[in-house]
C-alpha cells in the first residue's frame, strides 16, 4: 500500500497535482476548527471589504469574514460529500457483491432495483422533497437521500466484477471449506473491488458535492447551515456580482471548483493503477 | 543510427549464422518492497543458440524460468524484469541487445516479420473489445502486401490451418472457448511466416487432439519458410516429437543441451534423467517417482551446482562451485561435475 | 441401494444459451450411469477432450448443478434433494473438490491456513485454536507436508506442486469419502505430476478413499486408475477396467485419443513430427 503510495507519487504527475489540490481543501476546512469568528454571526467584521491583509479573502455585505467563512462552509461540504460516498458505497458494496455471487433470481430482482435507481430522475425527487420537508430538511437526511439516490451505477460495476469471482476457483474452494455467503463476500471478495471503490467513492463525492452547491445556490437546502452553495446564495441574494463584491462569489467557485479538479484527478490516477492494462503502458512497455 | 538499424532487412544474412545466439544472459526480477530489495535470477548466466531452420525445445519445470528466458529474447521484458548482463544477438538485426533498448520504430517493424512471439496464456494479446478479424487486420496487414480482399482470403485459409472456421473472425475472444483462443494468437504469430518465432507453452492449454494438429502446423509452416522456433513446454512428450534440439532449464540455468533424441536416449545431467524417468506411459506398470526435496527459490538459489540439494550424486564439489556448461559430444552440452558417473549408472 | 457410495442413473444435463429470441440448447451430459461402491475404495477415471461434459458431471456429483434427467445419489441420498443448511453441510463434509489449477484455487490476497482451519472447525468440529492446528497438520501430514511450511504463507510464496499438495490437504481435512478431482495435474509438469498420482494412490490405499480423477492425461489415467470411462460430447464411448481399455481401445474416438497422446519415443520409433 505504501510503496504504491509513494510510486504514483513519484510517478503520476495527475496524482500529485490531485493531492495537492486535495490536501489545500481539507486544509482550509480543518482551520475552521481554529477560527477566530463563530459560523454564524453576522456584521462582526466590517461589510464589502476587498481582499486585504486583515480580512484575506474580503468580507460580505453581511460583515462575515469570507476566509474564515469559508472555512466551516468547505468543511459542512465535505462532510456532506463524504457522508454521501460512506453510505452509498455500503449500498452498493451489498447489493453489488451479493447480486454478483449469488447469480440467479437473487441478482435478476437487485438488478432491477438497481435499475430502476438509474432512471429516476433525481433532481426533481430532490426538489420535491425540499417542499415537503422545507424547515425540517436537515443536511444529514440529504445526505442520506442522495446516497440513497447514487449508488446504483457503481453497484453495477461492482456487480460485474463479482460475477467474474463468482467462477474463480477460489470460490469453490471457500465454499467446501465452509465458509458461509457473508464470510466469503466479506473476506474472499470484498478486497478486490476494494481498489475500484476507492475511485468511484472520489467520483461520487464529486458528484454529489455538485448536487449540493446546486441544489444550496438555488436554495433548496437548509441556508442557515454554512456551505458553498449556500455562501453564493448569499451572494446572489445580496447581488454581490452588481454591487462589484467579486471576491463572495470568485472565492468559494474557485475553492469547489479546486477540490472538483483534485478529487477527479486523483480519481483518474486511480483508475490507471487499478487498469492493469494502462499500468502496463506505463510501466514502459509497448503495446505487442 | 547506423543504415542497418534503420532498416533491420539490410542486414546481410549469414548463410548458416544461428538466427539468435544468446551469451551469458541473465535476466533478474528486481522488487523492491517497503525498502527491502528482493532479486529473483530467473535467468542466470544462459548461453545457447538457436539455429536456422530448426524447432529448439526448451524445457524444465514450472518456475524454472523459461518464459522469463523468452521473453527477454522477445523484447517482451516489463519491470520489474531487467537485463542484468549478457548479450542477445539476432541474424535480422544488429547490436548486441536484441530488442531490448532498441528503438519503438526499429520493434516495430522487426516484430510480426521477423520474430513473432506467442505468450503463455492466450487472452493477453488479443484485445477484449476487438474482434478476431480486427485483430488480424491490425497486426498483420500492413506486413503482407495484400490487397483487402487477398488478406482476408490468405487468413481464412490460415486459421483452417489451425482448424479454426472463418466465422471466428467475427468474434469477440470471449466468445471463444479457451482452445480456439489459443490457436487464434498461433495462427496471428504465424501468418506473416516470421524468419523466427517463439512459442512459449502454446499447446499445454490444448487437448491432445487438437494439439497434435497445431504441432504439425508448427512443423509445417518451420519447413515451408526453413524458419526457425523457439519452442517452450514442460511436457517432455511434446518435445520428443516436435523439437531437434532441446535445452532442459533448472532454476535459471541451463543444465543440458543436446539433440533430442540424444537427450532421451543418452542424458548426462541428473535432473534430465530424473525428468525422463518420470514420464509415465500408457502400458508401462513400473511406478513413477517426483523429484524429492521442495523445488529452489531462484530469490535465494542454492550455491554451486542449483540442483545440488535433490541430486542423488552431489559431492562437496557440486556444493561449492557451479559447473560449467562443457562439451561432452558433437551438439551435446552438460553443466554437471559428475556426468561420467550419472551416465555409467543405469 | 445399499453399499453405493456414489450412484449415478442416466444423468443429463442440458444447457440453455442465449436470449430469448435464439436459444440454443447445449446437451452437456448424456444419460451417463456409474456406480462406485462404498466397501471397494477405487479411482475412478474421467477422460475426454475439454468440452466432453467432464466438468459438468463434477459439478453435479458436487451437488453444485442438479441434472436436468435422471437421478445422482451419495449414500443413497438424491443429491436434487439437497437444500442449503445442515444437509448440504454434511454432504461437503463427505466430498470435497480438488480443482484443476493450484495457482487460482486460493485467494491470492489471503494465508493458505485460513482455508485448513476453516474446514477444520466447520466440518471436523474443531474448536479450539489449537485444535484446528492439529487438524490441519495432521491433513498436510498424509499430503507430505506440515503446518511448519504452511503457516502465515500467502499462494504465490509456494510452487504450484506444494500447492496442488495444501489443496488435497486442505479436502482432507473435512474427513471426507469421496474426493473429486477435476484436471489436477494438467497445469504441472511431469515431475509434480507424478507426485500428485503417487499421492492420490497412497490416499485410496491408506485411507480408503474413493476419488474421481478427471482428466485428459491419458497416461497418469492408466497409472493409477482402477476403473475409467472415456466421454465424447456428452456421451460415454466405453468404460470398463482402466488396464483393458487403455491398452486396446475398441470406440473409434478412443482410439483417437489414445494415438494422440505424445509419449516419448521407444527406441528406433520416428518423431510424429520429424522434420
Ligand atoms: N513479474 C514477476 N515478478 C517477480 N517474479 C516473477 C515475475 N514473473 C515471474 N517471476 C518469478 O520468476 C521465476 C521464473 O518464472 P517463469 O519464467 O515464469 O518460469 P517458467 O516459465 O519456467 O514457469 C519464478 O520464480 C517466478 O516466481
Ligand atoms: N453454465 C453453463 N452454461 C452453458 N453451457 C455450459 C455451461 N457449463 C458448461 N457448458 C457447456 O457444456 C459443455 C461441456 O462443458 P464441460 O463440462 O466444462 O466440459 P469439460 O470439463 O469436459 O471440458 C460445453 O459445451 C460447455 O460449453
Ligand atoms: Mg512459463
Ligand atoms: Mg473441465
Amino acid at each position: 500500500m505504501f510503496v504504491v503510495l509513494r510510486d504514483l507519487l513519484r510517478y503520476n504527475g495527475e496524482f500529485l497535482a490531485g493531492i495537492l489540490m486535495t490536501g489545500v481543501v481539507v486544509a482550509m476546512a480543518l482551520l475552521s476548527f481554529v477560527s477566530p469568528y463563530p459560523p454564524l454571526d453576522q456584521f462582526v467584521a466590517p461589510m464589502d471589504v476587498p481582499p486585504s491583509a486583515a480580512h484575506w479573502f474580503g468580507t460580505t455585505s453581511r460583515g462575515q469574514d469570507l476566509f474564515w467563512l469559508l472555512t466551516y462552509s468547505i468543511r459542512n461540504t465535505l462532510a456532506f460529500g463524504l457522508l454521501v460516498a460512506i453510505l452509498s458505497r455500503i449500498l452498493s458494496l451489498s447489493i453489488g457483491l451479493l447480486a454478483g455471487y449469488r447469480g440467479g433470481w437473487v441478482d435478476r430482482v437487485l438488478m432491477s432495483i438497481n435499475d430502476t435507481f438509474i432512471v429516476i430522475p433525481l433532481f426533481p425527487i430532490l426538489v420535491l422533497f425540499y417542499f415537503v420537508m422545507r424547515d425540517n430538511m436537515s443536511w444529514v437526511m440529504l445526505a442520506v437521500l442522495t446516497a440513497l439516490l447514487g449508488w446504483s451505477y457503481d453497484a453495477r460495476l461492482i456487480r460485474s466484477v463479482a460475477l467474474s469471482l463468482r467462477h474463480r476457483e477460489f470460490t469453490q474452494t471457500a465454499v467446501f471449506s465452509g465458509m458461509r455467503t457473508h464470510e466469503i463476500l466479506s473476506r474472499e471478495h470484498l478486497p478486490f473491488v476494494l481498489p475500484i471503490v476507492f475511485s468511484t467513492s472520489l467520483n461520487n463525492m464529486n458528484w454529489s458535492i455538485g448536487l449540493e452547491v446546486t441544489l444550496a445556490v438555488l436554495g433548496f437546502t437548509d441556508i442557515n447551515r454554512p456551505s458553498v452553495g449556500g455562501m453564493i446564495y448569499w451572494a446572489n441574494q445580496h447581488s454581490a456580482v452588481v454591487a462589484g463584491v467579486w471576491w463572495w462569489i470568485a472565492f468559494p467557485v474557485g475553492l469547489v471548483v479546486m477540490l472538483f479538479i483534485g478529487l477527479y484527478l486523483l480519481a483518474i490516477s486511480m483508475n490507471e493503477y487499478i487498469d492493469p492494462r494502462s499500468r502496463l503502458e506505463r510501466g514502459g512497455g509497448r503495446k505487442e | 543510427m547506423s543504415a542497418a538499424m534503420r532498416n533491420p532487412a539490410a542486414k546481410p544474412e549469414t548463410a548458416d549464422g544461428p538466427v539468435v545466439a544468446v551469451r551469458d544472459l541473465r535476466a533478474w526480477y528486481r522488487l523492491r518492497l517497503f525498502g527491502v530489495d528482493r532479486e529473483v535470477k530467473a535467468v542466470d548466466g544462459i548461453t545457447f543458440e538457436v539455429r536456422k531452420d530448426e524447432i529448439y525445445g526448451l524445457a524444465g519445470e514450472s518456475s524454472s524460468g523459461k518464459s522469463t528466458l523468452v521473453k527477454t529474447i522477445a523484447g517482451a521484458m516489463r519491470p520489474p524484469l531487467e537485463i542484468v548482463g549478457g548479450e542477445i544477438q539476432f541474424s535480422f538485426m544488429d547490436g548486441t541487445m536484441g530488442l531490448n533498448r532498441a528503438p519503438a520504430d526499429l520493434v516495430e517493424r522487426v516484430r510480426w516479420r521477423h520474430l513473432s512471439y506467442v505468450m503463455q496464456g492466450s487472452m493477453s494479446v488479443l484485445n477484449p473489445v476487438r474482434r478476431i478479424g480486427t485483430s488480424f487486420f491490425d497486426f498483420a496487414f500492413r506486413h503482407m502486401g495484400l490487397d483487402k480482399a487477398g488478406f482476408e482470403a490468405a487468413v481464412v485459409a490460415h486459421l483452417a490451418r489451425v482448424n479454426l472456421p472463418a466465422s471466428v473472425l467475427k468474434a469477440y475472444p470471449h466468445e471463444l472457448s479457451g482452445g480456439m483462443r489459443q490457436r487464434v494468437t498461433i495462427a496471428l504469430a504465424t501468418i506473416c511466416r516470421p524468419q523466427f518465432i517463439i512459442a512459449d507453452e502454446p499447446t499445454t492449454a490444448l487437448d491432445v487432439v487438437v494439439q497434435k494438429d497445431v504441432l504439425a502446423m508448427f512443423r509445417s509452416i518451420q519447413r515451408e519458410m526453413a524458419s526457425s522456433v523457439l519452442f517452450v513446454t514442460h511436457d517432455m512428450g511434446v518435445h520428443a516429437h516436435l523439437t531437434d534440439r532441446l535445452g532442459i532449464m533448472y532454476a535459471g540455468r541451463l543444465v543440458e543441451e543436446a539433440r533430442t533424441p540424444d537427450v532421451f536416449a543418452r542424458p548426462r545431467h541428473p535432473y534430465t534423467r530424473h525428468l525422463i524417468h518420470s514420464l509415465p506411459r500408457i502400458g508401462d506398470d513400473r511406478p513413477r517417482s517426483g523429484l524429492e526435496g521442495t523445488p529452489p527459490s531462484l530469490a535465494n538459489p542454492p550455491s554451486g551446482c542449483r540442483f545440488h540439494p535433490r541430486c542423488a550424486f552431489a559431492t562437496e564439489r557440486c556444493r561449492v562451485e557451479v559447473p560449467p556448461m562443457e562439451q561432452v559430444a558433437p551438439d551435446h552440452r552438460v553443466a554437471c561435475f559428475e556426468k561420467d558417473r550419472v551416465e555409467a549408472t543405469p | 441401494m445399499t453399499g453405493a457410495l456414489l450412484e449415478l442413473d442416466s444423468v443429463s444435463k442440458t444447457f440453455t444459451r442465449g436470449g430469448l429470441f435464439s436459444r440454443t440448447q447445449v446437451e452437456a451430459v448424456i444419460d451417463v450411469s456409474f456406480r462406485l461402491e462404498a466397501a471397494k475404495p477405487e479411482i475412478f477415471s474421467i477422460i475426454g477432450e475439454s468440452g466432453s461434459g467432464k466438468s459438468t458431471l463434477a459439478r453435479i456429483i458436487l451437488a453444485l448443478q442438479t441434472p436436468t434427467r435422471g437421478v445422482a445419489r451419495f449414500k443413497g441420498r438424491d443429491l436434487a434433494t439437497l437444500r442449503d443448511g445442515a444437509d448440504r453441510h454434511a454432504f461437503m463434509a463427505a466430498v470435497q473438490p480438488v480443482f484443476q489449477n493450484p495457482f487460482e484455487a486460493f485467494n491470492p490476497l489471503k494465508r493458505l491456513d485460513r482455508y485448513l482451519y476453516a474446514t477444520c472447525q466447520r466440518f471436523a468440529g474443531a474448536k479450539t485454536e489449537t485444535a484446528m492446528q492439529e487438524g490441519a497438520d495432521k491433513a498436510l501430514r498424509q499430503v507430505g507436508l506440515s503446518l511448519a511450511e504452511v503457516k502465515g504463507r500467502y499462494p504465490h510464496e509456494l510452487s504450484g506442486g506444494q500447492l496442488q499438495r495444501v489443496a488435497i490437504a486442505r479436502a482432507l481435512a473435512s474427513g471426507p469419502s469421496l474426493l473429486i478431482a477435476d484436471e489436477p495435474v494438467s497445469m504441472v509438469d511431469a515431475s509434480l505430476r507424478a507426485s500428485i498420482v503417487n499421492l492420490f494412490r497412497k490416499l485410496r490405499d491408506e485411507l480408503g478413499l474413493s476419488i474421481i480423477y478427471i482428466t485428459h492425461d491419458l497416461a497418469t489415467a492408466y497409472s493409477i486408475s482402477d476403473r475409467i470411462i472415456i466421454m465424447q460430447k456428452g456421451q460415454v464411448v466405453e468404460s470398463g477396467d482402466a488396464r483393458t481399455i487403455l491398452a486396446d481401445p475398441k470406440h473409434p474416438y478412443s482410439r483417437t485419443l489414445k494415438e494422440s497422446v505424445l509419449e516419448p519415443l521407444a527406441p528406433g520409433e520416428r518423431p510424429l513430427f520429424a522434420r
